[in-house]
Protein backbone atom coordinates (compact mmCIF):
# COMPACT_ATOMS: atom_id res chain seq x y z
CA UNK A 1 0.00 0.00 0.00
CA UNK A 2 1.13 3.49 -0.80
CA UNK A 3 2.39 5.53 2.10
CA UNK A 4 2.38 9.31 1.90
CA UNK A 5 5.88 9.63 3.36
CA UNK A 6 7.37 7.29 0.79
CA UNK A 7 5.52 9.03 -2.02
CA UNK A 8 6.90 12.44 -1.01
CA UNK A 9 10.38 10.98 -0.60
CA UNK A 10 10.29 9.30 -3.99
CA UNK A 11 8.92 12.42 -5.67
CA UNK A 12 11.92 14.28 -4.26
CA UNK A 13 14.33 11.65 -5.63
CA UNK A 14 12.63 11.81 -9.02
CA UNK A 15 13.27 15.57 -9.05
CA UNK A 16 16.94 14.94 -8.22
CA UNK A 17 17.16 12.39 -11.04
CA UNK A 18 15.64 14.91 -13.46
CA UNK A 19 18.14 17.53 -12.24
CA UNK A 20 21.11 15.22 -12.91
CA UNK A 21 19.95 14.49 -16.42
CA UNK A 22 19.11 18.16 -17.07
CA UNK A 23 22.71 19.02 -16.20
CA UNK A 24 23.95 16.19 -18.44
CA UNK A 25 21.85 17.68 -21.27
CA UNK A 26 23.31 21.15 -20.65
CA UNK A 27 19.97 22.79 -19.93
CA UNK A 28 20.14 26.59 -19.36
CA UNK A 29 20.53 27.48 -15.64
CA UNK A 30 17.19 29.16 -15.23
CA UNK A 31 15.35 26.14 -16.69
CA UNK A 32 16.75 23.70 -14.11
CA UNK A 33 14.00 24.27 -11.55
CA UNK A 34 11.39 23.71 -14.26
CA UNK A 35 13.00 20.40 -15.23
CA UNK A 36 12.96 19.30 -11.59
CA UNK A 37 9.29 20.23 -11.27
CA UNK A 38 8.43 18.25 -14.42
CA UNK A 39 10.37 15.23 -13.15
CA UNK A 40 8.63 15.36 -9.77
CA UNK A 41 5.17 15.82 -11.27
CA UNK A 42 5.63 12.96 -13.72
CA UNK A 43 6.74 10.51 -11.07
CA UNK A 44 4.00 11.67 -8.68
CA UNK A 45 1.24 11.22 -11.25
CA UNK A 46 2.55 7.83 -12.35
CA UNK A 47 2.78 6.53 -8.79
CA UNK A 48 -0.71 7.78 -7.94
CA UNK A 49 -2.14 6.22 -11.11
CA UNK A 50 -0.36 2.90 -10.61
CA UNK A 51 -0.87 2.50 -6.87
CA UNK A 52 -4.24 4.12 -6.24
CA UNK A 53 -6.07 3.58 -9.52
CA UNK A 54 -4.24 0.31 -10.20
CA UNK A 55 -3.75 1.06 -13.88
CA UNK A 56 -1.27 -0.70 -16.16
CA UNK A 57 2.14 1.01 -16.12
CA UNK A 58 1.79 2.05 -19.77
CA UNK A 59 -1.46 3.91 -19.08
CA UNK A 60 -0.17 5.58 -15.93
CA UNK A 61 3.00 6.62 -17.80
CA UNK A 62 0.80 8.15 -20.48
CA UNK A 63 -1.07 10.16 -17.82
CA UNK A 64 2.23 11.23 -16.27
CA UNK A 65 3.70 12.23 -19.63
CA UNK A 66 0.61 14.25 -20.54
CA UNK A 67 0.88 16.19 -17.28
CA UNK A 68 4.60 16.75 -17.93
CA UNK A 69 3.75 17.97 -21.42
CA UNK A 70 1.26 20.54 -20.14
CA UNK A 71 3.52 21.73 -17.30
CA UNK A 72 6.38 21.98 -19.83
CA UNK A 73 4.19 24.12 -22.06
CA UNK A 74 3.39 26.47 -19.16
CA UNK A 75 7.10 26.81 -18.35
CA UNK A 76 7.92 27.26 -22.03
CA UNK A 77 5.52 30.21 -22.27
CA UNK A 78 6.83 31.67 -19.01
CA UNK A 79 10.56 31.35 -19.73
CA UNK A 80 10.28 31.73 -23.54
CA UNK A 81 12.09 28.45 -24.24
CA UNK A 82 11.17 25.35 -26.22
CA UNK A 83 8.87 23.08 -24.19
CA UNK A 84 11.08 20.13 -25.14
CA UNK A 85 13.77 21.29 -22.69
CA UNK A 86 11.45 20.77 -19.73
CA UNK A 87 9.52 17.78 -20.96
CA UNK A 88 12.49 15.63 -22.07
CA UNK A 89 14.45 16.15 -18.85
CA UNK A 90 11.27 15.68 -16.83
CA UNK A 91 10.40 12.46 -18.66
CA UNK A 92 13.78 10.84 -17.97
CA UNK A 93 12.68 9.38 -14.58
CA UNK A 94 9.83 7.67 -16.48
CA UNK A 95 12.07 6.10 -19.15
CA UNK A 96 11.87 2.31 -18.75
CA UNK A 97 15.64 1.92 -18.42
CA UNK A 98 15.24 -1.20 -16.32
CA UNK A 99 12.81 -2.85 -18.74
CA UNK A 100 15.03 -1.89 -21.70
CA UNK A 101 18.19 -3.37 -20.39
CA UNK A 102 16.52 -6.38 -18.79
CA UNK A 103 15.21 -7.10 -22.29
CA UNK A 104 18.77 -6.98 -23.56
CA UNK A 105 20.02 -9.12 -20.65
CA UNK A 106 17.27 -11.60 -21.48
CA UNK A 107 18.21 -11.69 -25.16
CA UNK A 108 21.82 -12.40 -24.25
CA UNK A 109 20.72 -15.16 -21.88
CA UNK A 110 18.43 -16.65 -24.54
CA UNK A 111 21.44 -16.85 -26.87
CA UNK A 112 23.06 -18.97 -24.15
CA UNK A 113 19.93 -21.04 -23.56
CA UNK A 114 20.40 -24.56 -22.27
CA UNK A 115 17.91 -27.35 -21.65
CA UNK A 116 17.80 -26.77 -17.91
CA UNK A 117 17.26 -23.00 -18.24
CA UNK A 118 14.01 -21.71 -16.91
CA UNK A 119 11.62 -21.59 -19.91
CA UNK A 120 9.87 -18.50 -18.52
CA UNK A 121 12.90 -16.53 -19.71
CA UNK A 122 11.40 -16.23 -23.20
CA UNK A 123 8.10 -14.99 -21.81
CA UNK A 124 9.64 -12.50 -19.38
CA UNK A 125 12.00 -11.15 -22.04
CA UNK A 126 9.14 -10.63 -24.50
CA UNK A 127 7.08 -8.97 -21.79
CA UNK A 128 9.98 -6.66 -20.95
CA UNK A 129 10.43 -5.75 -24.62
CA UNK A 130 6.72 -5.01 -25.06
CA UNK A 131 6.61 -2.96 -21.86
CA UNK A 132 9.64 -0.96 -22.99
CA UNK A 133 7.98 -0.17 -26.31
CA UNK A 134 4.63 0.72 -24.70
CA UNK A 135 6.11 2.96 -22.02
CA UNK A 136 8.37 4.77 -24.50
CA UNK A 137 5.49 5.41 -26.90
CA UNK A 138 3.39 6.58 -23.96
CA UNK A 139 6.11 9.06 -22.92
CA UNK A 140 6.53 10.43 -26.43
CA UNK A 141 2.80 10.59 -27.12
CA UNK A 142 2.17 12.21 -23.74
CA UNK A 143 4.77 14.95 -23.98
CA UNK A 144 3.73 15.95 -27.49
CA UNK A 145 0.00 15.92 -26.65
CA UNK A 146 -0.10 19.70 -25.91
CA UNK A 147 1.64 20.30 -29.23
CA UNK A 148 -0.86 18.08 -31.04
CA UNK A 149 -3.74 19.94 -29.40
CA UNK A 150 -2.60 23.57 -29.46
CA UNK A 151 -0.16 23.83 -32.37
CA UNK A 152 -2.03 22.47 -35.33
CA UNK A 153 -0.12 24.41 -37.96
CA UNK A 154 -0.68 23.92 -41.61
CA UNK A 155 2.17 21.60 -42.65
CA UNK A 156 5.14 23.50 -44.04
CA UNK A 157 5.91 20.88 -46.64
CA UNK B 1 8.71 21.35 -29.09
CA UNK B 2 7.13 24.73 -29.08
CA UNK B 3 7.41 26.72 -32.27
CA UNK B 4 4.99 29.60 -32.25
CA UNK B 5 5.60 30.51 -35.89
CA UNK B 6 2.70 29.99 -38.19
CA UNK B 7 3.39 28.22 -41.42
CA UNK B 8 3.45 30.64 -44.35
CA UNK B 9 1.37 29.67 -47.32
CA UNK B 10 2.70 29.79 -50.86
CA UNK B 11 2.07 33.24 -52.24
CA UNK B 12 1.32 34.76 -48.85
CA UNK B 13 4.40 37.01 -48.88
CA UNK B 14 4.14 37.86 -52.56
CA UNK B 15 3.97 41.58 -51.88
CA UNK B 16 7.37 41.45 -50.18
CA UNK B 17 8.90 38.61 -52.21
CA UNK B 18 11.76 39.75 -54.38
CA UNK B 19 14.24 37.82 -56.44
CA UNK B 20 17.45 37.10 -54.53
CA UNK B 21 20.74 36.90 -56.38
CA UNK B 22 22.71 33.69 -56.45
CA UNK B 23 25.19 34.77 -53.75
CA UNK B 24 22.45 35.71 -51.28
CA UNK B 25 20.73 32.39 -51.94
CA UNK B 26 24.03 30.59 -51.25
CA UNK B 27 24.47 32.51 -48.00
CA UNK B 28 20.90 31.78 -46.83
CA UNK B 29 21.20 28.09 -47.58
CA UNK B 30 24.51 27.96 -45.72
CA UNK B 31 23.09 29.65 -42.63
CA UNK B 32 19.87 27.65 -42.50
CA UNK B 33 21.78 24.37 -42.97
CA UNK B 34 24.14 25.37 -40.19
CA UNK B 35 21.22 25.96 -37.84
CA UNK B 36 19.67 22.64 -38.90
CA UNK B 37 22.96 20.84 -38.35
CA UNK B 38 23.24 22.25 -34.81
CA UNK B 39 19.71 21.08 -33.99
CA UNK B 40 20.15 17.60 -35.46
CA UNK B 41 23.53 16.90 -33.89
CA UNK B 42 22.39 18.03 -30.45
CA UNK B 43 19.25 15.92 -30.32
CA UNK B 44 16.20 17.78 -31.68
CA UNK B 45 13.29 15.81 -33.18
CA UNK B 46 13.08 15.79 -37.00
CA UNK B 47 9.96 17.93 -37.10
CA UNK B 48 11.71 20.68 -35.14
CA UNK B 49 14.74 20.61 -37.44
CA UNK B 50 12.52 20.83 -40.50
CA UNK B 51 10.37 23.68 -39.19
CA UNK B 52 13.30 25.71 -37.89
CA UNK B 53 15.30 25.44 -41.12
CA UNK B 54 12.19 26.42 -43.06
CA UNK B 55 11.54 29.49 -40.90
CA UNK B 56 15.16 30.66 -41.04
CA UNK B 57 15.23 30.35 -44.83
CA UNK B 58 11.93 32.10 -45.47
CA UNK B 59 12.65 34.66 -42.76
CA UNK B 60 15.88 35.62 -44.54
CA UNK B 61 14.00 36.20 -47.81
CA UNK B 62 13.52 32.92 -49.66
CA UNK B 63 10.13 32.27 -51.18
CA UNK B 64 10.12 28.65 -50.07
CA UNK B 65 12.34 26.00 -48.51
CA UNK B 66 12.15 22.23 -49.02
CA UNK B 67 13.90 20.17 -46.36
CA UNK B 68 14.67 16.48 -46.06
CA UNK B 69 15.89 15.42 -42.64
CA UNK B 70 17.64 12.07 -42.46
CA UNK B 71 19.39 10.53 -39.46
CA UNK B 72 22.84 11.75 -40.47
CA UNK B 73 22.23 14.43 -43.06
CA UNK B 74 20.01 17.34 -44.04
CA UNK B 75 19.18 18.32 -47.62
CA UNK B 76 17.77 21.76 -48.32
CA UNK B 77 16.49 23.40 -51.46
CA UNK B 78 16.13 27.18 -51.16
CA UNK B 79 13.77 28.71 -53.68
CA UNK B 80 13.46 32.30 -54.81
CA UNK B 81 11.52 33.73 -57.72
CA UNK B 82 13.03 32.16 -60.83
CA UNK B 83 15.98 30.46 -59.13
CA UNK B 84 16.83 27.74 -56.61
CA UNK B 85 19.82 26.09 -54.96
CA UNK B 86 20.20 22.71 -53.23
CA UNK B 87 22.79 21.63 -50.71
CA UNK B 88 23.44 18.55 -48.59
CA UNK B 89 25.01 18.77 -45.14
CA UNK B 90 26.42 15.71 -43.43
CA UNK B 91 25.69 15.72 -39.70
CA UNK B 92 27.48 13.73 -37.02
CA UNK B 93 25.56 13.08 -33.81
CA UNK B 94 27.42 14.42 -30.81
CA UNK B 95 25.08 14.27 -27.87
CA UNK B 96 22.32 16.23 -26.25
CA UNK B 97 22.73 19.95 -25.70
CA UNK B 98 19.53 21.76 -24.76
CA UNK B 99 21.25 25.16 -24.57
CA UNK B 100 22.01 25.01 -28.30
CA UNK B 101 18.46 23.89 -29.13
CA UNK B 102 17.09 26.73 -27.02
CA UNK B 103 19.38 29.33 -28.65
CA UNK B 104 18.70 28.19 -32.22
CA UNK B 105 14.95 28.22 -31.54
CA UNK B 106 15.22 31.76 -30.20
CA UNK B 107 17.31 32.80 -33.23
CA UNK B 108 14.74 31.38 -35.65
CA UNK B 109 11.97 33.35 -33.93
CA UNK B 110 13.91 36.59 -34.32
CA UNK B 111 14.71 35.82 -37.95
CA UNK B 112 11.06 35.03 -38.56
CA UNK B 113 10.17 38.47 -37.20
CA UNK B 114 12.69 39.94 -39.73
CA UNK B 115 14.88 41.39 -36.99
CA UNK B 116 18.21 40.08 -38.33
CA UNK B 117 20.18 40.19 -41.58
CA UNK B 118 22.46 37.41 -42.87
CA UNK B 119 25.61 38.92 -41.33
CA UNK B 120 24.01 39.08 -37.88
CA UNK B 121 22.67 35.53 -38.24
CA UNK B 122 26.18 34.37 -39.10
CA UNK B 123 27.70 35.90 -35.97
CA UNK B 124 24.84 34.58 -33.79
CA UNK B 125 25.37 31.04 -35.12
CA UNK B 126 29.12 31.33 -34.59
CA UNK B 127 28.45 32.44 -31.02
CA UNK B 128 26.05 29.53 -30.38
CA UNK B 129 28.47 26.99 -31.86
CA UNK B 130 31.44 28.22 -29.83
CA UNK B 131 29.59 28.56 -26.53
CA UNK B 132 31.18 26.52 -23.75
CA UNK B 133 29.10 24.09 -21.72
CA UNK B 134 27.04 25.63 -18.90
CA UNK B 135 28.37 23.21 -16.32
CA UNK B 136 31.87 22.24 -15.28
CA UNK B 137 32.69 18.55 -15.96
CA UNK B 138 33.07 17.97 -12.19
CA UNK B 139 29.58 19.35 -11.53
CA UNK B 140 28.17 17.05 -14.22
CA UNK B 141 29.97 14.04 -12.69
CA UNK B 142 28.59 14.73 -9.22
CA UNK B 143 25.02 15.50 -10.31
CA UNK B 144 24.83 12.52 -12.68
CA UNK B 145 26.12 10.30 -9.88
CA UNK B 146 23.47 11.78 -7.61
CA UNK B 147 20.77 11.17 -10.25
CA UNK B 148 21.69 7.47 -10.49
CA UNK B 149 21.80 7.25 -6.69
CA UNK B 150 18.33 8.85 -6.66
CA UNK B 151 17.15 6.06 -8.98
CA UNK B 152 18.47 3.50 -6.51
CA UNK B 153 16.20 5.08 -3.87
CA UNK B 154 13.27 4.93 -6.31
CA UNK B 155 13.93 1.20 -6.79
CA UNK B 156 13.88 0.74 -3.03
CA UNK B 157 17.60 0.55 -2.27
CA UNK B 158 19.03 1.18 1.20
CA UNK B 159 21.55 3.83 2.21
CA UNK B 160 24.67 1.70 1.46
CA UNK B 161 23.33 1.00 -2.02
CA UNK B 162 22.73 4.74 -2.41
CA UNK B 163 26.35 5.64 -1.68
CA UNK B 164 27.85 2.79 -3.72
CA UNK B 165 25.63 3.74 -6.66
CA UNK B 166 26.66 7.37 -6.29
CA UNK B 167 30.36 6.45 -6.33
CA UNK B 168 30.19 3.96 -9.20
CA UNK B 169 27.94 6.14 -11.38
CA UNK B 170 30.20 9.16 -10.80
CA UNK B 171 33.25 7.07 -11.69
CA UNK B 172 31.46 5.79 -14.80
CA UNK B 173 30.57 9.36 -15.81
CA UNK B 174 34.22 10.34 -15.39
CA UNK B 175 35.28 7.43 -17.61
CA UNK B 176 32.67 8.45 -20.18
CA UNK B 177 33.88 12.06 -20.27
CA UNK B 178 37.52 11.01 -20.52
CA UNK B 179 36.89 8.53 -23.33
CA UNK B 180 34.66 10.98 -25.23
CA UNK B 181 37.64 13.34 -25.46
CA UNK B 182 39.64 10.53 -27.13
CA UNK B 183 37.16 10.32 -30.07
CA UNK B 184 36.45 6.66 -29.36
CA UNK B 185 33.49 5.01 -31.06
CA UNK B 186 30.29 5.76 -29.12
CA UNK B 187 29.37 2.12 -28.60
CA UNK B 188 32.86 1.31 -27.30
CA UNK B 189 32.48 4.19 -24.83
CA UNK B 190 29.09 2.84 -23.73
CA UNK B 191 30.58 -0.63 -23.23
CA UNK B 192 33.55 0.58 -21.20
CA UNK B 193 31.39 2.94 -19.13
CA UNK B 194 28.88 0.18 -18.35
CA UNK B 195 31.81 -2.10 -17.45
CA UNK B 196 33.14 0.50 -15.01
CA UNK B 197 29.73 1.12 -13.48
CA UNK B 198 29.11 -2.62 -13.18
CA UNK B 199 32.44 -3.31 -11.49
CA UNK B 200 31.90 -0.39 -9.12
CA UNK B 201 28.35 -1.43 -8.24
CA UNK B 202 29.34 -5.07 -7.70
CA UNK B 203 31.31 -4.06 -4.60
CA UNK B 204 27.96 -3.78 -2.80
CA UNK B 205 27.76 -7.58 -3.06
CA UNK B 206 30.82 -7.92 -0.84
CA UNK B 207 29.15 -5.74 1.79
CA UNK B 208 26.52 -8.44 2.03
CA UNK B 209 23.72 -6.61 0.21
CA UNK B 210 21.92 -7.74 -2.94
CA UNK B 211 23.70 -6.02 -5.83
CA UNK B 212 20.71 -5.95 -8.19
CA UNK B 213 19.54 -2.41 -7.39
CA UNK B 214 23.06 -0.94 -7.40
CA UNK B 215 23.87 -2.62 -10.73
CA UNK B 216 20.61 -1.50 -12.28
CA UNK B 217 20.76 2.12 -11.17
CA UNK B 218 24.44 2.89 -11.72
CA UNK B 219 24.22 2.22 -15.47
CA UNK B 220 21.14 4.42 -15.91
CA UNK B 221 23.32 7.35 -16.95
CA UNK B 222 23.85 5.45 -20.21
CA UNK B 223 20.22 4.67 -20.98
CA UNK B 224 19.50 6.26 -24.38
CA UNK B 225 16.46 8.22 -23.18
CA UNK B 226 16.61 11.08 -25.66
CA UNK B 227 17.16 8.97 -28.82
CA UNK B 228 14.33 6.66 -27.78
CA UNK B 229 11.88 9.47 -26.91
CA UNK B 230 12.83 11.27 -30.15
CA UNK B 231 12.37 8.02 -32.08
CA UNK B 232 8.83 7.62 -30.80
CA UNK B 233 8.08 11.32 -31.37
CA UNK B 234 9.39 11.10 -34.96
CA UNK B 235 7.23 8.05 -35.61
CA UNK B 236 4.13 9.79 -34.21
CA UNK B 237 4.79 12.88 -36.32
CA UNK B 238 5.25 10.86 -39.50
CA UNK B 239 9.05 10.88 -39.83
CA UNK B 240 9.19 7.11 -40.13
CA UNK B 241 12.77 6.82 -41.47
CA UNK B 242 14.43 8.90 -38.76
CA UNK B 243 12.17 7.32 -36.15
CA UNK B 244 13.18 3.81 -37.13
CA UNK B 245 16.88 4.57 -37.27
CA UNK B 246 16.90 6.48 -33.98
CA UNK B 247 15.02 3.63 -32.36
CA UNK B 248 17.51 1.13 -33.73
CA UNK B 249 20.50 3.11 -32.52
CA UNK B 250 18.87 3.46 -29.09
CA UNK B 251 18.26 -0.29 -28.96
CA UNK B 252 21.87 -0.93 -29.98
CA UNK B 253 23.09 1.32 -27.16
CA UNK B 254 20.92 -0.59 -24.68
CA UNK B 255 22.31 -3.91 -26.00
CA UNK B 256 25.93 -2.79 -25.66
CA UNK B 257 25.10 -1.43 -22.19
CA UNK B 258 23.80 -4.86 -21.18
CA UNK B 259 26.90 -6.52 -22.64
CA UNK B 260 29.14 -4.24 -20.57
CA UNK B 261 27.13 -4.96 -17.46
CA UNK B 262 27.19 -8.74 -18.02
CA UNK B 263 30.95 -8.63 -18.57
CA UNK B 264 31.35 -6.76 -15.29
CA UNK B 265 29.15 -9.30 -13.48
CA UNK B 266 31.23 -12.17 -14.88
CA UNK B 267 34.46 -10.46 -13.89
CA UNK B 268 33.23 -9.82 -10.36
CA UNK B 269 31.45 -13.22 -10.12
CA UNK B 270 28.17 -11.56 -9.17
CA UNK B 271 24.74 -12.58 -10.36
CA UNK B 272 21.54 -10.53 -10.46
Amino acid sequence: MLSIGLLIQNTFWAAIAALGFAVLFNVPYRALIGCMACGALGYFVRTIATELLGSYIGISTLLAAISIGFLGLVFARYWKMPAMIFSISGAIPLVPGVFAYQTMLGIIQIADLQAETNPTLLVSTSANAINTAFILSAIALGIITPKLIFMRNKPIV
Amino acid sequence: METIHHAPRIGENNSTAKTLDHETLTEIIRLSLWAGQLLLQYGAPSQTVEETVHHIGTGLGCTWMDITVLTNSITVTAITVGDFRTKVRRVVKIGVNMQVICDVNDLSRRIDAHQLNTQEVYSELRFISDKASNYQPEVVIILVGLACAAFSRLFGGDLTTFFVTFASASLAMFVRQTLTKQFLNTLVIVFLTALTAGIGASTVHFLGISSEIALTSSVLLLVPGVPLINAAEDLIEGHIETGMSRGLSGALTALVLALGLISAMHLMKVSL
